[in-house]
C-alpha cells in the first residue's frame, strides 16, 4: 500500500518534471511558430516582449505566391517515401550480411561503407555532379534516388541491432532447411521492427530536409522539391525571417506525422512481446 | 530467390515511377509572330535598338533567365516581360535561385546542363567563375562607351561580357529622430571624421555603464569589411601592389584606420562590442544613430523596419582636402549570355541585350530597385534620380570613386576577422593585420586576379 | 545437386556482396578517388582548373595555424556534443520507457521537436535567443553575457544549441534499443534481488553497448563535419574562435573555390575520422573477426 502510494507520487513528480523540461525544450520551437505569424518588422523589434506579437497570415499566403507549394510538397513526399522504403530495405539486407554472415574482406567492405560518411560533401559533391551529367540523369528523380541508396548510417544501425539477435534462432531455422533469404524475410526482418521504425524516422527526415543535392540536380520547376523552394527565403541581402519560419513550420508537418506513426512501433514491440 | 524477386519488383517500381515523372514538358508555348513592322520608335543614342523586326524568324521560342533576385530587386525581370510584349513569339522562363547557392549551381549548370538558361544574372565578384561560360556582347565597344561610364574596365581581350548598369558605394545612414533628440540639425552633418566623432558622441547614451544607444555602430557583417577599403583609399593607400597582384592590407594606412576605429570603441565610446552583432538590425530598431552602409540598406529598411525615419550623407574624410578617392565603388552587372546554349537562343539573347541597353527604362528601374547611381551617362543629371538622397550623395564624388576590379572575397573576409580580433578579442593591431595579410596571400595563391586600380583616373596621386 | 550449387552461387550473401561492390564502384568510389586526387592539384572544377602541385596543398594546410586552431575547436565541439548527446539521450530514453512515467507519447513528441526542425531555421532562432541586448536567455536568467560575440562563450553557446537540437536522435535510438532488450534477463535479475542502479550498470548498459557504439561513432562523424550552425550563428567568429575544420573546408571550397586545399583538408579529416572510428570499435570490444 505504502510503496504503491510512493510509486504514484514519484510517477506524478517525475512526469511533471519531464513536462517542465519538455516545455523548456520546445520554447525555441514555439518562438519560431509564433514568429511565423508576425511581420519581419515585429520579429526583429527589440522593445517588445519575449515573443513577437502574432498578427498576420502574410508569411503563409506569401509561400504559395513564391512557388507552387502543393506541387513541390507532393514531389518531396514522393521522393522521400520511395527513398525511405528502399534505404531501409537495403540497410537491413546489408546489416544482416555484415552481422551474421562470414566472408573474406567483410570488415574492409563494412569499413568502406562507413567511410562514405567520413568525407565532407564539399569535396565529393562536384565529382558526383559530373557523374550525373555523364549519365544524363540531370532533371530526373533517378539522380535523387539511386546515388543515395546505400546509407552508411542505416547499414551500421542494422549491423548493430541484427547482431543482437541470437545465433541459435538462425541456426535452428537453417537446420529446418530455410534459405538465407527466407530467414532474413521471415525471422530477421520482423524482429527488427524497432530498428526499422527508428531508421524510418531518420531517413524520412533527412531526405525531406535534403537540399543541396536536389537543388543541383533539378532545374525543372515542376520537378523541384520543397526543401529547395524554401531556400528562396534567404536572399543576397539577408533573410526573410517570417517567410522562412512559416515555410519551416509547414514543412515539418509530414515529419511529425511520420514520427508519430513509427514511434508507436516501439510500443507495439513490447505489446507483441518480441523480446529476444 | 525471394530477395532477388523483391529487389526486382522494387527496382521496377522505381523505374516506372521515375519514367512517369521523368518526362518534362518541353517546347515553347508562344505564338508565331508575323508582324515585323510594329510601328515602334527606335531606342537609344549610340547603342540603338529597332524593335520593328522579327526575332527567331517569328517562330515560338523559350528563353531562360536565372537570377538570385525577384521582380522587386532585379530590374532585368521587368524588362524581359516588356520584351515579350514586343516579340510575342518569345516566352521567358525566369528561375530564382538563392544567392549563396547561385554561385554553385550556375557555373556547374552552364558547363554541363542543356537546361541551363541562355541569360543569367551576373555579379562581378564571381567574374572568374562565369567568364569561361559567357558570350561577348555583339555591340560596338565605342557605342557602349559613348552611352555608359567605366565600360573600358570591362573590356578583356577586346570583348565585353557585361558592363555596369548602375554603381554604388558606401554612405553614412543616420536616424533623423535620434538626431533631433540630440539637438542636432542638418547643419551638423559632419564633413571630416573628427567632426563625425563629436556628433557620434552626442548620439550615444548610457544607462550607468551599459550602452543603450550607439552613436556609430560598426558591429557585424557589411561594416568594416567594406569601410576599410574606403578609409585606405582616403589616405591614398592602394588595395594592391603597383603591379596589381599582391594584396596591400598590411600597411600603415590600415593600422592607422584600425586605431581610429578601436578608439571609437574604447576611447570615444560611441560603439560597443556588447551592442549586438548586427548593426543593421540595431539601426533599424532605432538603437544605433549612424551606420556605414551601401545602397542595399534602403531595401532592408523598407521591408523590415518601415518606421525608421532616416537620412543619408556622404562618408566623411580625414581632412577638408579632396582625397585620393572617397571610397571604392561597385557596379551591378548587366546579364550574361550562356555561350553553350543553342545558336537560336543566343541570337534572341543578343537581341534582348541590345534592347536592354539602348533604352533608358532598364537603368532607370535599376536605380530604383537597387538604390544605385546610373551607369548610363544620359541619366546622370536626371533631376528625378538626383532627388534620392543616396544619388545626391554619390553624384559629386563620382569622379573620385575607384573600382579595384572583381576582387577575391578574401579581401573582405580576412580583414573582417582582423577587425574582430582587434575589437572583440583585444589582439594587438600589428599581429591582427599581419595574420590577415598572410591569410589573403595564402588564399590568393594560384589566383590570376590583377587589380584594375591602375586604370583609375587619379592613380598618379596614390602613395 | 545442380540446384544446390546454383543456390550456393546465387545465395543472398553473394548477391548482396556483389551488388554492394558494384554499386560502390560506380557511385561511391569515383567521388572519393577524385577528392584524393584533387588534394594534389590546384583544383577549381567551376573553371576547369586542374594543375598538379604534388603535396603543396598539404604543406600549406599543415603549416597553417588557423587549420590547427580549427582542429582544436572541432575536437572541443565534437567531444562535448557527443558526450552530452549520449548522456541526455540515454537518460531521456530510460525515462520515456519507464513505467514510472505517464503520457509518454506526448512527451516523446515534445522532446523530438528540436530534432525535426531544420537546422538553418533553428540556428536563426538561437541567434536571437543569445542576443545580448534583447535575447531571451540573458533576459530570463539575468546574465550579462555576449554569448556569440564573446570569445569565451561563443563555442559553448554553439555546443549548447547543438545538444538541444540533436539529443532526440540518441533518444530514439536508445528507445529502440531498450525496447528490444530481452525481458527474461531482467526477471532473473529482480529474482536475484538486484537494485535499480545495479541492474542499470550491470545489465542495461552492457546490453545497450551496440547502440551506444552506433550513436558515438555516427555522432562523431556528424560533428566532425558540422558547419551550418557555425555559418549561420557566428561565421567562425569572433575572430576565428569558432572556426571548425568543416567550416574551413566549406569556406575553402565554396567561398574561395580552392578545391585542392579543401580536398587536402578533407583527406586529413577523413584519415582522422577513420582512425578514431577504428579505435572506438576496438575499445568497445566489437568483434571484428571475419572469415570462418
Amino acid at each position: 500500500m505504502n510503496t504503491a502510494t510512493g510509486k504514484k507520487i514519484s510517477t506524478i513528480v517525475i512526469t511533471a518534471l519531464l513536462f517542465v523540461l519538455a516545455a523548456i525544450t520546445v520554447i525555441p520551437f514555439i518562438w519560431m511558430l509564433v514568429s511565423s505569424f508576425a511581420p519581419n518588422s515585429e520579429i526583429v523589434k527589440i522593445t517588445g516582449g519575449i515573443f513577437p506579437t502574432p498578427s498576420t497570415l502574410d508569411n503563409y499566403t506569401g509561400i504559395q505566391e513564391k512557388f507552387n507549394f502543393m506541387r513541390l510538397f507532393g514531389n518531396s513526399l514522393f521522393v522521400a517515401t520511395i527513398k525511405t522504403v528502399l534505404i531501409i530495405y537495403f540497410s537491413a539486407v546489408l546489416g544482416y550480411v555484415f552481422s551474421k554472415m562470414h566472408f573474406r574482406g567483410r570488415n574492409v567492405l563494412f569499413g568502406a561503407v562507413l567511410s562514405t560518411m567520413m568525407l565532407p560533401w564539399a569535396v565529393t559533391i562536384i565529382p558526383q555532379y559530373d557523374m550525373m551529367v555523364q549519365f544524363g540523369w540531370l532533371d530526373t528523380y533517378r539522380s535523387l534516388i539511386i546515388p543515395g541508396l546505400i546509407n552508411g548510417f542505416g547499414v551500421f544501425m542494422f549491423r548493430q541491432s541484427i547482431g543482437g539477435i541470437s545465433d541459435e534462432i538462425i541456426e535452428a531455422a537453417k537446420l529446418d532447411g530455410a534459405s538465407d533469404s527466407r530467414i532474413f524475410h521471415r525471422i530477421v526482418l520482423p524482429m527488427s521492427r524497432n530498428s526499422i521504425a527508428a531508421l524510418a524516422i531518420f531517413v524520412f527526415l533527412w531526405n525531406w530536409e535534403d537540399y543541396l543535392w536536389p537543388f543541383l540536380m533539378i532545374t525543372d520547376d515542376d520537378k523541384q522539391l520543397l526543401s529547395v523552394g524554401l531556400k528562396m527565403f534567404s536572399g543576397q541581402y539577408g533573410t526573410d525571417y517570417g517567410g522562412l519560419f512559416a515555410a519551416t513550420s509547414i514543412a515539418i508537418i509530414p515529419v511529425i506525422i511520420v514520427y508519430m506513426l513509427f514511434q508507436k512501433q516501439f510500443i507495439a514491440g513490447i505489446a507483441t512481446g518480441s523480446g529476444k | 530467390m525471394k530477395l532477388a524477386k523483391t529487389c526486382a519488383a522494387i527496382a521496377a517500381t522505381v523505374l516506372i515511377a521515375t519514367a512517369a515523372t521523368g518526362c518534362g514538358t518541353a517546347g515553347a508555348s508562344g505564338v508565331v509572330d508575323t508582324n515585323a513592322d510594329k510601328g515602334l520608335a527606335v531606342l537609344g543614342d549610340h547603342v540603338t535598338y529597332d524593335p520593328n523586326h522579327l526575332v527567331n524568324d517569328g517562330q515560338p521560342i523559350e528563353i531562360g533567365y536565372w537570377s538570385w533576385g525577384d521582380a522587386s530587386t532585379d530590374p532585368v525581370i521587368g524588362m524581359l516581360h516588356e520584351y515579350e510584349k514586343i516579340h510575342p513569339n518569345v516566352t521567358v522562363k525566369i528561375s530564382q535561385v538563392a544567392w549563396s547557392d547561385y554561385w554553385v549551381k550556375t557555373p556547374l549548370s552552364l558547363k554541363g546542363n542543356k537546361n541551363a538558361p541562355v541569360l543569367f544574372n551576373v555579379h562581378n565578384s564571381q567574374d572568374a567563375l562565369l567568364r569561361p561560360h559567357m558570350e561577348a556582347y555583339d555591340i560596338d565597344t565605342a557605342d557602349l562607351e559613348a552611352d555608359y561610364t567605366n565600360v573600358d574596365l570591362h573590356v578583356v581581350d577586346g570583348k565585353i561580357m557585361y558592363i555596369d548598369s548602375v554603381i554604388n558605394t558606401g554612405n553614412i545612414y543616420y536616424n533623423k529622430t535620434l538626431w533631433a533628440e540630440a539637438g542636432l540639425t542638418e547643419d551638423d552633418i559632419p564633413a571630416t571624421w573628427d567632426e563625425f566623432v563629436e556628433v557620434a558622441k552626442k548620439l550615444t547614451k548610457f544607462d550607468g555603464n551599459k550602452m543603450i544607444q550607439s552613436g556609430f555602430n560598426m558591429n557585424g557583417d557589411g561594416r568594416y569589411d567594406g569601410l576599410w577599403q574606403g578609409l585606405n583609399y582616403q589616405r591614398g593607400a592602394l588595395m594592391f601592389s603597383k603591379d596589381g597582384t599582391v594584396a596591400n592590407y598590411d600597411c600603415e594606412a590600415t593600422k592607422e584606420n584600425l586605431e581610429f576605429l578601436r578608439d571609437l570603441y574604447e576611447t570615444d565610446k560611441v560603439s560597443s562590442v556588447k551592442f549586438g552583432d548586427n548593426s543593421e538590425q540595431s539601426f533599424g530598431n532605432g538603437q544605433s544613430a549612424m551606420i556605414y552602409a551601401w545602397g542595399a540598406l534602403q531595401g532592408t529598411l523598407e521591408t523590415k523596419y518601415p518606421d525608421i525615419d532616416y537620412g543619408v550623407f556622404p562618408t566623411p574624410t580625414f581632412s577638408d582636402d579632396v582625397p585620393f578617392a572617397y571610397d571604392r565603388y561597385n557596379g551591378e552587372s548587366t546579364p550574361g549570355i550562356n555561350v553553350h546554349q543553342s545558336e537560336e537562343q543566343r541570337a534572341v539573347a543578343q537581341d534582348f541585350i541590345r534592347f536592354l541597353l539602348a533604352g533608358d527604362d532598364y537603368v532607370r528601374s535599376a536605380v530604383k530597385l537597387q538604390n544605385s547611381f546610373p551607369g548610363k551617362k544620359s541619366l546622370q543629371d536626371d533631376s528625378e534620380i538626383l532627388s534620392n538622397p543616396v544619388m545626391a550623395a554619390i553624384k559629386p564624388r563620382l569622379d573620385r570613386l575607384i573600382w579595384p576590379g572583381p576582387v577575391p572575397s578574401t579581401l573582405e573576409s580576412s580583414p573582417k576577422i582582423a577587425f574582430q580580433n582587434v575589437i572583440q578579442n583585444g589582439q594587438d593591431i600589428d599581429t591582427a593585420v599581419a595574420t590577415a595579410q598572410a591569410q589573403i596571400e595564402t588564399d590568393m595563391k594560384g589566383s590570376d586576379f590583377v587589380s584594375l586600380e591602375s586604370k583609375y583616373a587619379h592613380i598618379d596621386e596614390a602613395q | 545437386m545442380h540446384n544446390t550449387t546454383l543456390q550456393r552461387i546465387f545465395s543472398m550473401r553473394n548477391i548482396a556482396v556483389v551488388a554492394l561492390v558494384g554499386y560502390f564502384a560506380v557511385f561511391m568510389a569515383y567521388p572519393i578517388i577524385k577528392a584524393f586526387a584533387g588534394s594534389m592539384h590546384n583544383w577549381n572544377p567551376l573553371t576547369d582548373t586542374y594543375q598538379w602541385v604534388g603535396f603543396e596543398n598539404y604543406a600549406q594546410v599543415l603549416t597553417d595555424s588557423l587549420f590547427w586552431k580549427s582542429i582544436w575547436n572541432t575536437a572541443v565541439y565534437s567531444f562535448f556534443s557527443v558526450a552530452f548527446r549520449v548522456i541526455v539521450g540515454l537518460a531521456l530514453a530510460l525515462l520515456l520507457t519507464s513505467k514510472l512515467v505517464k503520457a509518454k507519447s506526448a512527451l516523446r513528441g515534445l522532446f523530438y521537436m528540436p530534432t525535426i526542425t531544420p537546422l538553418v531555421a533553428v540556428s536563426f532562432v538561437w541567434m536571437w535567443m543569445y542576443d545580448p541586448q534583447f535575447g531571451m536567455i540573458d533576459k530570463v536568467t539575468g546574465l550579462d553575457i555576449g554569448w556569440l560575440n564573446d570569445s569565451h562563450w561563443a563555442m559553448p553557446a554553439v555546443i549548447i544549441m547543438t545538444i538541444w537540437k540533436d539529443f532526440g536522435y540518441a533518444t530514439v535510438l536508445y528507445m529502440a534499443g531498450i525496447m528490444s532488450l530481452p525481458t527474461d534477463v531482467y526477471e532473473a535479475a529482480s529474482l536475484d534481488g538486484a537494485g535499480k542502479w545495479q541492474t542499470f550498470w550491470k545489465i542495461t548498459l552492457p546490453l545497450l553497448r551496440p547502440t551506444t557504439l552506433l550513436i558515438v561513432i555516427t555522432s562523431l562523424i556528424t560533428y566532425l563535419q558540422a558547419y551550418i550552425q557555425i555559418l549561420v550563428m557566428t561565421g567562425g567568429g569572433p575572430g576565428t574562435d569558432t572556426y571548425t575544420i568543416s567550416y574551413l573546408i566549406y569556406d575553402q571550397a565554396f567561398t574561395k573555390y580552392n578545391f585542392g586545399v579543401a580536398s587536402a583538408m578533407s583527406v586529413i579529416l577523413f584519415v582522422l575520422t577513420g582512425v578514431l572510428t577504428l579505435l572506438m570499435f576496438k575499445a568497445s570490444g566489437d568483434k571484428l573477426e571475419e572469415s570462418r
